[in-house]
């Protein structure tokens, strides 16, 4: 469905020097430099697939994004969307994608969304009764049915959040693009945003390829992440399995009656929260059982779990570029 | 139904959307028509001569009043909404979806003027059988031709600020100079008074540049210092600056585009 095999965009920018001094110098000789603000990026996404791409701020993910919807022309790569390329722009292909960017708005904003609803319709050539249908369905999952006649710059950040995604989905798209959503929502819009994508995923079987900061966004609804960091991929796989390829390790949570003294907790392992109620550890998914039976047999415990190191923790590890891809 | 008719009809439907703002368009276009009677009036009175700069009293006063209307019907606005578009990556919409840029901006630019034109005809109307009444020499053949060259300078100033609304492909701060832009193009457009006033090279460069062809034009044809003759002249000037500001605005979006599509919005 999608297919992205060594993008590569760079940008040239100008370089100034801070007060009026370097506006003047400016004027007569301006230094450009290049960003190579994607690098070398290759994955694919199946039909029906929804994955998270993620990245920290100016990893290259908006860029990425906007190349895939045809907004911009790449340095150098291949891409496939749908069997179209994006930046030839063909109205063909316009009709089978949909762009939703968190940060920009296309309704309307003097006039109620239903107007901006009737103008994709009009656009996108849709017809009366799948246009009732959609508005119908939608309105009622997204819980917005009672403000599509209230003028957009009335409705809340969640509420106009949640009618763009309404505009984006008129024409049925076979991909989407989502670029934070739910950035600066409150968590209820947030979740409810979550639940609505999850359903209509199911539902219509639609490609989706969204970007959060939010882990909540992505565990809720995808089972594959794509990281990017610095403008080059890091992660290409399960969420689940991330933790493997971080030397996997689990977190031992153990409850003491007494408290312990913290050089006696250096003894089972790496120690990452200690307080007179008990320790988390940090140990290697093979010595969790033989660390468990020291601890146990070593010590007053109440009651300990086993989990995985969070998602956030792993994510962030990839962030900060301390691991790359095997 | 097509997707520029429902633009246009959601264009009608803004303007209309805040009403004391509505009614203030009103005043505003009532304002001007008091401001120049009193003035010219005014002046006349403390003149000797019958006809200053070539204009008899009623002939000033017909030009001046249908050049304030013509030139606030053919007027724009949309030049900054489309450099905040290419500035701040509003364009991405546009470039998305199906539909053509200028169509769009077009067609929401005609809808915002229908209320705007509900107000303005009937004074337009009051003002010419007023100066038929008056003995001027005004005729249905000049009424019918005026409306068409208004038709036609709508399109021509249109065209004209698309292509400044492009420069912010190139330019970065161009907003900042788009208040001035308007106001000076008013003038040579001959928005405030005729510019024939100053005779011989200025007379000449408004008959060649395209802006006169905006305001001046269809004002002239309708108060009757035209003949035929130098009509058919003006409507052929008319037509062929449309034609290349269309041609220039064409020429600057596919450039333009391809820029906004390296750099980013």
């Amino acid at each position: 469905m999608i297919m992205v095999e060594n993008l590569k965009k760079e940008f040239t920018y100008y370089k100034k020097m801070t007060g009026i001094k370097g506006s003047l110098h400016n004027i007569f000789h301006r230094e450009s430099l290049t960003k190579e603000a994607v690098r070398d990026i290759s994955f694919s996404v199946e039909s029906g697939e929804m994955i998270g791409f993620l990245g920290p701020n100016g990893a290259g993910k908006t860029t990425t994004l906007k190349i895939l919807s045809g907004i911009l022309y790449p340095t150098g790569g291949r891409i496939e969307v749908d069997g179209f390329i994006p930046w030839e722009r063909k109205n063909e292909f316009k009709r089978r994608i949909s762009i939703v960017m968190g940060q920009k708005n296309q309704l309307w904003w003097d006039l109620p969304a239903s107007d901006s609803f009737y103008l994709n319709k009009c656009i996108f050539g849709v017809d009366d009764g799948s246009y009732r249908d959609i508005i119908t369905e939608l309105s009622e999952l997204l819980d917005v049915k009672e403000l599509l006649n209230v003028q957009v710059r009335r409705l809340s950040l969640g509420e106009r959040m949640k009618m763009e995604i309404l505009a984006a989905l008129i024409h049925r798209p076979d991909i989407l693009f989502l670029d934070e959503p739910t950035i600066g929502l409150d968590i209820l819009s947030q979740k409810k945003i979550r639940e609505f994508l999850k359903i209509y995923n199911e539902q219509w079987k639609t490609t989706v390829i969204i970007t959060s900061h939010y882990m909540a966004d992505i565990e809720a609804l995808c089972d594959r992440a794509v990281i990017i960091n610095q403008g080059q991929l890091v992660y290409d796989g399960k969420l689940a399995d991330m933790n493997q390829v971080l030397g996997k390790r689990k977190l031992l949570s153990v409850k003491t009656s007494e408290a312990v003294d913290i050089g006696a907790w250096k003894t089972f392992g790496m120690v990452r929260e200690v307080s007179a109620a008990g320790a988390v550890l940090e140990v290697p998914q093979e010595k969790v059982k033989e660390v468990l039976n020291a601890v146990l047999s070593e010590l007053q415990v109440d009651d300990f779990t086993v989990t995985e190191i969070p998602i956030e923790e792993s994510i962030a590890r990839f962030y900060q570029k301390e691991v790359v891809m095997p | 139904m097509s997707s520029y008719r429902c633009v246009f009809l959601m264009g009608v439907e803004q303007a209309l959307e805040y009403r004391v703002s509505f009614f203030l368009s009103m005043l505003s276009a009532v304002f001007p028509i008091i401001i120049q009677t009193t003035m010219w009036n005014y002046l006349y009175r403390h003149s000797d001569a019958a006809a200053v700069f070539g204009y008899q009293q009623g002939e000033i006063l017909l030009y001046t009043l249908l050049a304030t209307i013509v030139s606030q019907l053919v007027s724009t606005g949309f030049e900054g909404e489309m450099n905040s578009d290419i500035k701040m990556g509003g364009l991405n919409k546009y470039l998305v979806r199906p539909v053509g840029y200028k169509g769009y901006r077009f067609f929401r630019f005609l809808g915002q003027k229908i209320p705007r034109v509900m107000v303005v005809a009937p004074v337009m109307a009051v003002i010419i059988g007023m100066a038929f009444w008056q003995g001027m020499p005004v005729s249905a053949g000049r009424v019918l031709a005026f409306l068409v060259s208004l038709g036609l300078g709508l399109i021509l100033n249109f065209s004209i600020f698309y292509c400044i609304g492009l420069l912010g492909f190139w330019l970065t701060d161009v907003d900042k100079l788009f208040g001035t832009i308007s106001i000076v193009l008013t003038v040579v457009s001959g928005g405030v008074f005729p510019l024939d006033i100053f005779g011989g090279v200025v007379e000449t460069l408004v008959n060649l540049l395209p802006f006169g062809y905006t305001t001046q034009f269809p004002v002239n044809i309708v108060n009757g210092r035209f003949g035929w003759e130098r009509m058919g002249v003006g409507f052929v000037f008319q037509i062929g600056w449309i034609f290349i500001f269309v041609c220039l605005g064409k020429y600057m979006w596919r450039h333009g585009v391809k820029r906004y599509a390296a750099v980013g919005g």
